[in-house]
């Protein structure tokens, strides 16, 4: 069944065009992301699906139809712009979010303190909110997001401002909400980081969606293309070649995107000709960013001027 | 989605009544208040004079007024401090210009406090001068006056053959008392009547509490525009309004704040009638065993009249308080920080600052057509009506219509400022124009 369901959505500010025919359905108990550079249209198509702004035309619905209104107290949404009241004290904030969205009190206390002590900020309870570190005000968001247990949890970059321990914190705290039957959608623009974890994607450039499917599936299609080399010396010699397309250097590590798929047994023989002491050769799967950039090429675009 | 409102009214009642402020204004607005009125007649103990020695210098061209007006100086008020004499006349003469120069500039040195004036035609109708470094010490100027004028007088009347105790019997004053005459029955049937002093004592009540709202409107109102544009700027609004409807958001926020200043009130008012129950075995505490008569009689006024004044405060305050905050809220909706927010509310702040400067023309003539007519402004008659009703009572009519009319004037208030308010927390950038609102009003 599908939670979340958008069709033929469009909006427009003025003469600008923010969101133009966007179309996609979420299956319940998956995790979707929606992805794109800065000003693609994410944060206003996340906006749209919580009722914040009206979409000028399209609809969008709820677990097989139903109208946002009837169905908000099952929406956990963090807001791209981070912010609580800075004045309150940890705990009573979460408590008056959690209230807001149907908790009773005791139910409510008892799922702070199991909430709190899984972020590691027990201690943190009575501290007020303009006492935490940007890091520890973003994980109490999203305990605010998540703590009535929603069946839909809409997260606009939820992984921006977090360091890598965090962020892979918030990364198992994601799968685990899948686990127990939430339903995920994310927006970032940051794509490798977090390709993973989702289920299906959408990307989208320009307020239009390039691409969408099951994240695998979408990988196939664009087939094993990119070898990843790591080495010791100079790749200097090959650089130039016919068969390559792209060229990431690191240094001792490189990822060389092919022309074509089959061209890898050429390329491995001219990096042995040319004497290049290779210690991995490994042909992978494209990264989304790569698959973006091709797409956004295919329609005719090129990624700087998005970025 | 009842219990979401109760949720948002707790919550800007708590946080506020939890507040350091809040605990602190809780004792210090009664303390600032008395401090204020004590200080207020600390300083008019202090006019009277100084520790140390002032010097008059007196030129007297008559050469009889001098020496009277020292044994009169002597056993005056205003030229004592602590019952002892601070002042000290000096018989200067100055017949020439230079001479007077010199006065003026031992005036300047501050070796004279003062120096004073008096021509040899004082009796006829020449004119007294006063010189001082400081023309506004009105209190000592009007002792001057009273004190030459009693010994021309004295002596004109001496030429014209009246001895000094005929003098003083045929000079009194009539006793002057004004009464305040009420719409109420007395025991004789005809209107009930007042005396000064529990006028007196009446007003001074309705001062304060008008001050009171004034301060309060400004104060809480602020505090909710900042509160609306705290939720704005960190976009915790967009959370909050994914469970309730804005306009539970803002009826909530009026509540709480609201409740806020009741209590702060409902705490002062029970205080100030234990205080006024008690007050006499509370006086025997401090070694007074009996009032004077007239503050009896204040005291006993404040018992009667402070009910039905309170009322009409609680029901003016309310109304008023809801009026000016939604307002303020509308501009905590539209704007995008604090400095534009503080701009945007200036208007607003005048609305509520001409019918405090009006209040004290309207006191003099309550029941002018224009004093009528302005007291029915609905922004005004928070401040306006309340004062008509303390100082000329209206007909219970008139009272009820203007009731009705700022209820009517909230709901319209709340109605407009309920649309803007819904777009205006979730719209970011530029501040809408007025056009802009009025759509966003009619949307």
């Amino acid at each position: 069944m599908n939670l979340l369901e958008l069709e033929n959505v469009h909006k427009k500010f003025g003469d600008f065009t923010a969101v133009s025919d966007i179309s996609f359905s979420i299956e319940k108990g998956s995790v979707y992301g929606l992805l794109g550079p800065n000003g693609a249209g994410k944060t206003t198509t996340l906006r749209m699906i919580m009722d914040i702004i009206a979409p000028d035309a399209g609809s969008i619905t709820f677990s097989g139809g139903q109208h946002i209104r009837d169905f908000l107290d099952q929406i956990g949404y963090l807001p791209e712009e981070r912010g609580l009241y800075r004045k309150m004290k940890v705990r009573d904030v979460i408590l008056f979010i959690a209230e807001l969205k149907g908790l009773y009190k005791q139910q409510a206390l008892g799922e702070i303190e199991h909430w709190l002590e899984k972020m590691q900020l027990s201690e943190w309870g009575n501290k007020r909110i303009d006492e935490l570190s940007k890091g520890m005000a973003q994980k109490i968001q999203f305990i605010t997001t998540v703590i009535h247990k929603p069946e839909l949890i809409i997260l606009d970059e939820p992984f921006s401002g977090l360091d890598p321990i965090n962020m892979t914190l918030l990364k198992d705290l994601m799968l685990e909400l899948r686990d127990s039957g939430s339903t995920i959608i994310f927006s970032t623009h940051v794509m490798g980081q977090v390709e993973k974890l989702c289920d299906r994607i959408c990307l989208i450039h320009r307020g239009e969606v390039l691409l969408e499917g099951e994240l695998r599936a979408v990988k196939r299609a664009f087939g094993k293309n990119s070898v990843e080399i790591e080495y010791n010396g100079s790749l200097e010699p090959i650089r130039n070649s016919d068969r390559i397309q792209g060229f990431n250097d690191f240094g001792q590590y490189a990822e060389v995107k092919l022309r074509t798929p089959e061209d890898y047994r050429q390329l491995l023989q001219e990096l042995v000709e040319k004497g290049i002491d290779v210690t991995r050769f490994e042909l992978v799967e494209p990264t989304l960013h790569e698959i973006f950039v091709q797409s956004v090429e295919a329609h005719g675009g090129t990624v700087g001027d998005a970025e | 989605m009842l219990s979401k409102v109760v949720t948002v009214i707790k919550r800007e009642y708590m946080t506020r009544v939890k507040s350091k402020g809040f605990i602190a204004s809780l004792f210090l607005m009664p303390v600032l208040m008395c401090g204020l009125v004590l200080l207020s007649s600390f300083l008019a103990i202090m006019e009277h004079g100084t520790e140390e020695m002032r010097k008059l210098a007196v030129v007297d061209e008559t050469g009889e007024i001098f020496t009277q007006m020292q044994t009169v100086i002597a056993g005056h008020r205003t030229f004592q401090h602590k019952g002892e004499l601070v002042y000290q006349l000096h018989e200067e003469s100055a017949a020439t210009e230079e001479a007077r120069a010199t006065l003026r500039e031992r005036v300047n040195t501050k070796d004279f406090y003062a120096y004073l004036e008096i021509p040899k035609d004082v009796f006829a109708n020449g004119e007294v001068r006063f010189y001082a470094r400081t023309a506004t010490n009105f209190e000592m100027q009007n002792a001057l006056r009273r004190i030459i004028s009693d010994i021309v007088r004295d002596k004109r009347f001496a030429e014209s053959g009246y001895s000094q105790r005929e003098v003083s019997q045929l000079m009194r004053s009539v006793r002057f008392n004004a009464y305040a005459v009420k719409s109420s029955k007395g025991k004789d049937g005809g209107a009930k009547i007042e005396n000064p002093l529990e006028t007196g004592a009446r007003l001074g009540l309705a001062y304060l509490l008008v001050f009171v709202l004034y301060m309060f409107v400004i104060i809480y109102a602020n505090s909710i525009m900042r509160s609306v544009l705290e939720e704005k700027t960190t976009r915790i609004v967009e959370v909050i309004v994914s469970s309730v409807k804005p306009h539970q958001l803002l009826l909530g926020k009026l509540i709480g704040v609201c409740s806020v200043c009741l209590t702060m009130f409902a705490v002062w008012v029970i205080f100030g009638v234990l205080l006024i129950m008690n007050i006499e075995p509370l006086l025997r505490i401090f070694g007074i065993d009996s009032l004077p008569v007239q503050l009896l009689g204040v005291i006993e006024t404040v018992k009667v009249s402070s009910a039905e004044v309170l009322t009409y405060f609680f029901i003016y305050f309310i109304i008023g308080f809801f009026m000016y905050s939604t307002l303020y809220a509308i501009v905590g909706a539209i704007c995008n920080s604090e400095e534009e927010a503080q701009q945007t509310a200036v208007p607003l702040t005048m609305l509520l600052v001409i019918p405090f400067i009006l209040m004290f023309q309207l006191f003099r003539v309550p029941d002018s057509t224009l004093s009528v007519l302005l007291s029915h402004i609905p922004f005004f008659s928070p401040i306006l009506m309340f004062m008509r009703i303390n100082v000329l009572m209206p007909p219970l009519w008139e009272i009820l219509m203007n009731i009705l009319l700022m209820c009517a004037t909230v709901l319209l208030v709340t109605l407009i400022s309920g649309k803007i308010y819904r777009i205006g927390i979730l719209m970011y950038g530029k501040r809408p124009t007025l056009r802009q609102l009025w759509q966003w009003a009619r949307y």
